[in-house]
């Protein structure tokens, strides 16, 4: 596992994709962060983690794109199948390295905080619970996309689903507000959005049923991963 | 050290390799030899556990690849068709990476450094694979394949790719290696499976179609023996005779000239027909003005074998000879006309 993840962080920052990825999503970051506390003199950084999340949508496939995909087109995954590791290995390394990435990139936020601690005054519920909220729910995103990634040799097909997916599960989320909580499906979607567990998640309220609700969704997906892998293999 | 029972695999209808049974000794260089799309790298696949079979298993020094599987995967060193090579890293960080993978536990540099100079990589180290040229990258191939030591190697195609002078060195690695190695590698080269195994299995629609030492396909190429001969008699005389001698498979006209006709006589496998020839000839009072036994190359024996599963094997070399034949006695016709 640790060679696996190894392998695939320092692969993101090889390529200019790390980077490009870390840069689009701390320009894009920044200047919500500027928009919504700086000019406005505010010390909530709720607003922009629920943009976070909206940018994540939009820039995680790339970042799971390749996970498997390329591998399958470099006749990599040979390498990988034959070596005496276990599938759960290869699955949860490549899902670390991501995770990495996330966790990189998350990592540049940090002067946001310096900024606040100097000019404002934190409210560390919410920003812990902010933190919290934005790694679980990219965790879940990670996992899908590299579930779809797991699937195809292409890796525009795997961004193009991962895309669709994220974007689906976005538009449920909507379709769940305009229904509101008094109709049966209307709580049922809302139960189910990743969004709607996102918000309360973040707001600071700290609830182990969204807590185990995101686990499970990133770990239901990694089993499928796996279930792929194992499928090319013995 | 490998053994292997009834492996098949389908795609959909399509039977790529069909019950494939063989065993391997320990120490042993077997060459998979077959044409393209034979199943060739199907079987290794399969072998190597990339590719779960529809049927039939294989055993790893008693280890199952389905079952024993970490035990089994311990054991190989595989090289496929393709490299599997990350262009974005130096060669000395992709072989470091596959030194983790194997989870290798004898000391990394001297390893390491080793492997290097087995697959002549000590100059290009430091270099990105992605600049390697074909040969090189092969080479990095193998160089990953060795790491580790295992104690089967499975090279699929090893040397393609490479420069004469590189191919003439890695046959030298592949069979120094053979000594404490297990290897099995393909080719559809006859000459290099000739060079550097020590047996020979012959391929062809996913089943085996001969399998026996080098020098054991050589008997067999001799054995199965053509004779070119100038006869005197009208053909129609000369052929029945021919085809009436034991041994004889097939006897054809390649130039007729009236007085004097040249013929092909094919032999059936491992009989010496020569002597049963003159003999059945000369009591019929036919002399035998010239005869020429026609070497059959590992070529021939390859297309041989590998042709007769198609089952047109026999009217092929017959159409074949029809129109030699005619341009022959156009040759022969011009002659005559500048007697005149």
């Amino acid at each position: 596992m640790n060679a696996i993840c190894k392998r695939d962080l320092q692969g993101f920052f090889r390529s200019p994709l790390g980077y490009v990825y870390a840069g689009a999503f701390l320009a894009i970051m920044n200047l919500y962060f500027f928009a919504s506390c700086i000019l406005s003199s505010s010390s909530d950084v709720g607003s922009v983690f629920s943009n976070m999340l909206i940018v994540f949508l939009f820039l995680m496939p790339i970042l799971t794109m390749r996970l498997f995909s390329e591998e399958y087109k470099q006749g990599t995954d040979k390498l990988l199948l034959t070596a005496p590791v276990s599938v759960w290995d290869i699955v949860g390394g490549k899902f670390l390295a991501v995770l990495g990435v996330l966790l990189c990139a998350l990592l540049c936020t940090v002067p946001w905080l310096i900024i606040i601690i100097i000019f404002g005054t934190p409210a560390w519920g919410t920003i812990i619970g902010c933190y919290l909220a934005v790694i679980c729910a990219s965790a879940v995103f990670a996992s899908m996309g590299m579930f779809l990634s797991s699937l195809t040799e292409s890796q525009l097909i795997a961004a193009v689903l991962s895309f669709a997916l994220f974007l689906g599960l976005y538009i449920v989320d909507m379709l769940s507000y305009s229904l509101g909580t008094d109709s049966l499906l209307g709580t049922l979607l809302s139960w189910l959005s990743i969004f709607t567990r996102y918000d309360t998640f973040m707001s600071g309220q700290f609830s182990l049923g969204n807590l185990i609700y995101f686990l499970s969704l990133t770990g239901l997906f990694l089993y499928l991963t796996a279930r792929v892998i194992e499928r090319r293999r013995m | 050290m490998i053994q292997v029972s009834g492996l098949t695999r389908r795609y959909g209808a399509v039977a790529a390799v069909s019950a494939l049974s063989f065993r391997v000794q320990e120490g042993e260089i077997v060459g998979f030899l077959g044409p393209n799309g034979a199943g060739k790298t199907t079987t290794m696949n399969m072998l190597t556990g990339c590719l779960r079979p529809t049927a039939g298993s294989v055993t790893l020094g008693g280890f199952d690849i389905e079952t024993d599987a970490d035990q089994a995967r311990k054991m190989i060193g595989y090289l496929p068709e393709n490299p599997p090579l990350y262009p974005d890293m130096t060669v000395e960080e992709y072989l470091g990476f596959v030194y983790q993978l194997k989870k290798c536990t004898m000391p990394r540099d001297t390893h390491l450094e080793q492997v290097c100079t087995m697959a002549g990589l000590t100059d290009v180290r430091g270099r990105l694979i992605r600049n390697l040229s074909k040969g090189y990258r092969q080479r990095v191939g193998l160089a990953q394949a060795l790491i580790g030591d295992p104690q089967v190697l499975i090279l699929d195609e090893p040397t393609v790719g490479l420069d004469p002078k590189q191919i003439i060195e890695i046959r030298e690695v592949i069979r120094s290696l053979g000594r404490q190695h297990t290897v099995i590698l393909s080719s559809h080269i006859l000459s290099e499976v000739q060079a550097v195994c020590d047996r020979v299995l012959v391929i062809d629609h996913g089943k085996i179609v001969a399998d026996g030492t080098p020098s054991e396909l050589s008997a067999r190429m001799e054995g199965a023996e053509q004779l070119d001969m100038t006869i005197e008699g009208a053909p129609e005389l000369v052929l029945p005779a021919l085809r009436a001698v034991p041994g004889v498979a097939t006897a054809v006209v390649v130039t007729e000239d009236g007085k004097k006709s040249v013929y092909r006589i094919t032999a059936e496998s491992d009989a010496d027909i020569r002597r049963a020839v003159f003999d059945a000839l000369s009591q019929n009072h036919m002399a035998i003005l010239s005869m020429q036994q026609v070497a059959l190359s590992l070529e021939d024996i390859f297309l041989q074998l590998t042709g007769a599963e198609s089952a047109e094997a026999a009217p092929e070399p017959a159409e074949a000879k029809e129109p030699s034949k005619k341009k022959k006695r156009r040759l022969f016709g011009r002659k005559r006309g500048d007697d005149k």
